[in-house]
């Protein structure tokens, strides 16, 4: 497992050196395989989150991971209690305003807040189309939430951007971030 | 005693043996039990604790020879979930208070009905309009109707011709959330914000024909595009409250966003009254004449609209001299300023299909070290009252710990503030707190929530931090604005 690891940490950094990034603002690497990149959208009432990308060498297809807390946007005592509160909050609308459910989300703990995850068919310009998972998760009346999109299967997309917000910088920054920091 | 005062005394005592300059200026930015409102132009006349409920709106009826507030409470807290009701000693979950002001110096606590069990915006019933049943078309003459929201899970409507014994007579359920009603009280006509559970939105509107109170019949349920049950996409901004223009005006005024994204929509009400109904997406946009996006810092909690204004400026000029305004007001969420400011907006809206923001206002932050109280520093909510004393020459707006704000709005393009009222926090004046580093930091301020006014020229204000009913009147030149003797 740690060989593994260390293959994957060493072939990412090969690919973010070749990349030529390391110049770019707010970028660096992080986790196995991802790299942070610049926020992708405009500004809107929010302030900005984190972005992260995953080359598809290292994660099967290319998925990147958008992610910020909304502080004072969620129902205090209910939290994240169904799927329309995961279509409302969970920021899909700023890559595309179309994008299809594909089935009923799940619950879901991240950071170790409760929430929901939901998956989805995102249609983009020109015709492209990619998956996208929505994830909601409170801890009292804030809100954290992240959208990953990629040109993989839904199932593969979730699974690497799971493994991707459970890492410990992750969870770390999450919490740090909900507790004001 | 309030758990904070000794804190506040140790600290004081400290600053006085040598605290430094930033240090003194914090204490000087904290309120303090027992210390005299801050006031310019205005004064109180009596006051309500409340029974120490957090309050939201406030509804001012004359009825018969005698004035009666209504106010709405929110949820209990996490300290005390179900206030004691010293009238029937009892734990009651907040709902709504029924007090005389007839005697505006000696209000008179006459009943509390109790209301959603649940803490916060979580429980109560917050909001509360009244109409005479001899004006509603098809009411009991001798009754007076009270709609108000039970929580999150339905609409009531109440008898409260004897404000003491109050009868329920309808109730309207099976909901996920409500809000900010407006309820037309010559036709009956109600917009109930509402969260049925098929629609995507938390908030929506339901329009009922509450002409009989007794038997309410359901006309439509409205929203935007994308809301709507099966809809799927990108989900629009939740609505806050309308504000009809009545049958004469032929237009709702629907504000959105509450501090995100918000736009005012201007719909026309015959379309939306007797258009098409289904919720299909065209047929939510039949009624729309126009929308008014604002920044994504703003939203819309309260378009309070002042048609056909009279602009003195522009009194010379041959076209446009007077003009259709909405006054739009945000409402601030977050606890020491840690968010855009939420403030006051002034849209012409007299080229409807063209609405433009004219001007704007907010209460200034260094004049009172309002973001260093503590609780929210922001607009909420004007003023509803479209009774004549105030109508178009002054608007009341709430701001939470810089209390209540008086402005003068004659000029609507040059809105000037003339006068403000900041109540002294009480023993039940209760605690608002931000995470520091994953911890609670805590301070307790006034936390203005809701004001209205009433025909005679009195103000209401009502705390959403527990301290209480305030009304107040007008002195020195804010009185002269207002044209009171």
């Amino acid at each position: 497992m740690k060989m593994r690891g260390l293959l994957i940490s060493a072939f990412a950094v090969a690919i973010f050196a070749a990349s030529g990034v390391a110049g770019y603002q707010h970028v660096r690497a992080t986790g196995a395989g991802w790299r942070e990149i610049a926020w992708p959208f405009p500004r809107d009432g929010w302030p900005a989150g984190r972005a992260f990308r995953c080359e598809t060498e290292v994660c099967g297809s290319e998925v990147e991971v958008y992610l910020r807390p909304e502080i004072g946007f969620c129902n205090c005592d209910t939290g994240v209690a169904d799927d329309d509160e995961v279509d409302r909050v969970a920021d899909l609308d700023l890559i595309s305003e179309r994008f299809v459910p594909l089935r009923e989300g799940e619950v879901i703990r991240v950071a170790d807040m409760q929430g929901r995850l939901r998956t989805y068919d995102l249609h983009l310009t020109g015709g492209v189309r990619h998956s996208a998972i929505g994830i909601a998760v409170s801890r009292g009346c804030d809100l954290m939430v992240a959208v990953a999109q990629g040109t993989g299967a839904a199932p593969d997309v979730q699974r690497v951007a799971l493994d991707f917000l459970a890492s410990r910088d992750i969870t770390r920054w999450m919490t740090k971030a909900m507790d004001g920091g | 005693m309030n758990r904070y005062v000794k804190p506040a005394a140790f600290l004081s005592a400290f600053f006085f043996l040598g605290g430094s300059a930033w240090a003194q200026s914090q204490i000087i930015q904290s309120q303090v039990i027992g210390a005299p409102p801050e006031a310019s132009n205005m004064k109180l006349v009596g006051y309500s604790d409340l029974q120490a409920r957090s309050a939201y709106q406030p509804t001012i009826h004359h009825q018969g020879d005698r004035w009666i507030a209504y106010v709405g409470h929110h949820g209990g807290t996490d300290e005390i979930p179900d206030p004691v009701n010293p009238m029937t000693g009892k734990a009651e979950p907040n709902g709504t208070s029924i007090i005389d002001v007839t005697d505006p110096a000696h209000p008179k606590y006459l009943r509390h009905i109790p209301g959603q069990e649940g803490k916060y915006e979580g429980g109560g019933a917050q909001m509360v309009r009244v109409c005479d049943g001899k004006q509603l078309p098809k009411g009991d003459p001798n009754a007076v109707y009270m709609l108000r929201t039970f929580g999150g899970e339905a609409h009531e409507i109440w008898n409260v011709a004897d404000p003491v014994n109050p009868a329920l007579i309808t109730r309207i359920a099976g909901l996920k959330d409500t809000h900010k009603n407006w309820w037309e009280c010559q036709t009956g006509i109600a917009f109930l914000v509402s969260g049925l559970p098929d629609w995507r939105t938390r908030r929506m509107t339901m329009i009922y024909d509450l002409s009989d109170p007794a038997h309410p019949v359901k006309i439509r349920d409205f929203g935007l595009p994308g809301q709507e049950p099966g809809a799927t996409g990108a989900v629009p901004t939740e609505v806050h409250g309308p504000i009809s223009a009545g049958p004469e005006g032929n237009r709702v005024y629907f504000g959105y966003g509450t501090d995100k994204g918000g736009f005012l929509q201007i719909v026309d009400r015959d379309k939306l009254l007797n258009g098409p109904k289904e919720p299909t997406p065209d047929n939510l946009r039949y009624p729309e004449i126009s929308r008014m996006p604002m920044s994504a810092f703003n939203g819309a909690h309260t378009t309070f609209p002042m048609l056909k204004m009279p602009i003195a400026e522009f009194a010379k000029d041959k076209d446009g001299k007077d003009r259709d305004i909405v006054m739009i007001v945000d409402e601030e969420i977050l606890n020491e300023c840690a968010e855009p400011r939420q403030m006051v907006w002034f849209a012409d809206v007299t080229v409807e299909n063209r609405p433009m923001m004219i001007s704007s206002y907010t209460a200034r932050e260094a004049s009172g070290g309002f973001c260093d109280r503590g609780g929210r520093f922001g607009a909420h909510s004007s003023n509803e009252s479209m009774a004549p004393v105030f109508y178009k020459k002054m608007a009341f707006i709430s701001y939470f710990n810089a209390g209540v704000r008086a402005l003068d709005i004659r000029d609507p393009y040059h809105p000037t503030e003339v006068g403000y009222f900041i109540p002294a926090i009480t023993a039940a004046t209760d605690k608002r707190c931000v995470k520091i580093d994953g911890k609670d930091r805590c301070k307790v301020a006034i936390q203005t929530n809701n004001v209205e006014t009433d025909e005679r020229g009195y103000i209401y204000i009502v705390d959403r931090a527990n301290t209480g009913l305030h009304i107040l009147e007008l002195t020195g030149p804010a009185r002269a604005v207002a044209g009171l003797p």
